[in-house]
């Protein structure tokens, strides 16, 4: 039976994978390898090629790229080898925080404020920084003064933000009013879960 | 949060209001270059340009590295892709206004090596986000992965 010819960056290990799952395929080294996400669930990836369909489910495992072959596992040593420099530029995953306010107006809760600062400190890890600020109100009152509060709120956080003054900054801000309910409740209701910004830092 | 239907809802009316920007222009950009080392750059309607932390990135953005250097990228849907040395990816296609449900990823990575963190649009509709390579295609159902192509027979 012969073998692919390694390339340069064929590893070992690579070359041990092969073998064991029984596959002399000709193609060169190309495969893919699921992993966990940020949040520690694994999803799933599905390969089609002209050699077949592969679904991987599990994390660590890998498929030619073909579609050809049984999904096998990849060595840790593998997957650092072949990917440490992909892996040492990846950017921070975004982050999402959520600020609430006080009944009617721009006043954070005293936790939010704690958070708030939380949030600015973050920011400066993030080179670049392209944020998304979402203003939110309780079901409280009209449609029209509800759209205004929120975006009151969007802008006051924005402001904050701003102040960070970092370098290729972009903020977006936004009102939904209280169109977009963290927690569902009647017209007429207040409820502090509600009167929110959302902040998406990326 | 366990209450992420909210946080999707948030992001369709976001995008409901982003919707007139979008029919004005293609030259939004979807995402921005976050950390480069050594040569790289980003290609967008023949125009190239080296890539530095914030560089934009469009549609149509042929984004490459050179041997020895790397580069991260985070689009604006939250999904982020990191490229090893010698890699090549072309973003074929990127829409993300979940209001009218215009969803979708499609890459194209011709070599090298790629690490791949899913965003929103992988969330809202796993069928629309792919990474076409030279021997098969990829569908992305939400989810972290690493693809290596290697050099071409």
């Amino acid at each position: 039976m012969k073998l692919p010819i390694p390339g340069p960056r064929l590893s070992a290990g690579l070359i041990l994978v092969a073998l064991l799952a029984g596959c002399a395929s000709q193609r060169p080294p190309s495969y893919v390898v699921l992993l966990p996400s940020p949040d520690g669930s694994v999803g799933q990836v599905i390969i089609t090629g002209q050699r077949g369909q592969k679904v991987l489910t599990e994390a660590q495992q890998g498929t030619w790229l073909d579609g050809g072959g049984a999904p096998f596992t990849i060595a840790r040593t593998t997957i650092d080898s072949d990917f440490d420099a992909a892996l040492a530029a990846r950017p921070l995953i975004p982050e999402r925080f959520l600020l609430y306010f006080d009944v009617g107006g721009t006043v954070l809760t005293t936790e939010s404020r704690a958070v708030l600062k939380q949030l600015l400190e973050r920011a400066r890890s993030f080179p670049a920084l392209d944020i998304s600020v979402v203003g939110h109100t309780d079901t409280l009152g009209r449609s029209s003064v509800n759209d205004a509060l929120a975006l009151r709120r969007a802008r006051y956080i924005a402001g904050e933000l701003k102040r960070l003054d970092a370098k290729d900054m972009s903020i977006a801000v936004e009102s939904h009013g209280k169109r977009n309910l963290l927690v569902p409740t009647p017209d007429e209701t207040a409820e502090q879960r509600n009167r929110r910004v959302e902040v998406t830092l990326r | 949060m366990s209450n992420s239907l909210k946080i999707f809802g948030a992001l369709m009316v976001w995008s409901l209001a982003a919707v007139p920007s979008i029919c004005q222009a293609q030259a939004e950009p979807i995402g921005y270059v976050k950390t480069v080392k050594g040569s790289a750059w980003v290609t967008t309607s023949g125009q190239r340009v080296p890539a530095q932390q914030g560089t934009s990135v469009l549609m149509g953005s042929q984004l490459k590295t050179a041997a020895g250097a790397s580069m991260g990228v985070t689009f604006k849907d939250d999904t982020v892709m990191s490229f090893g040395p010698d890699t090549e990816l072309t973003v074929d296609e990127y829409l993300y206004a979940p209001a009218k449900d215009q969803l979708k990823l499609a890459t194209r990575l011709d070599k090298g090596t790629l690490t791949y963190v899913s965003g929103v649009i992988a969330k809202l509709k796993p069928d629309a986000v792919s990474v076409k390579t030279p021997s098969g295609i990829i569908g992305v159902r939400g989810t972290s992965f690493m693809v290596k192509v290697g050099d071409a027979e």
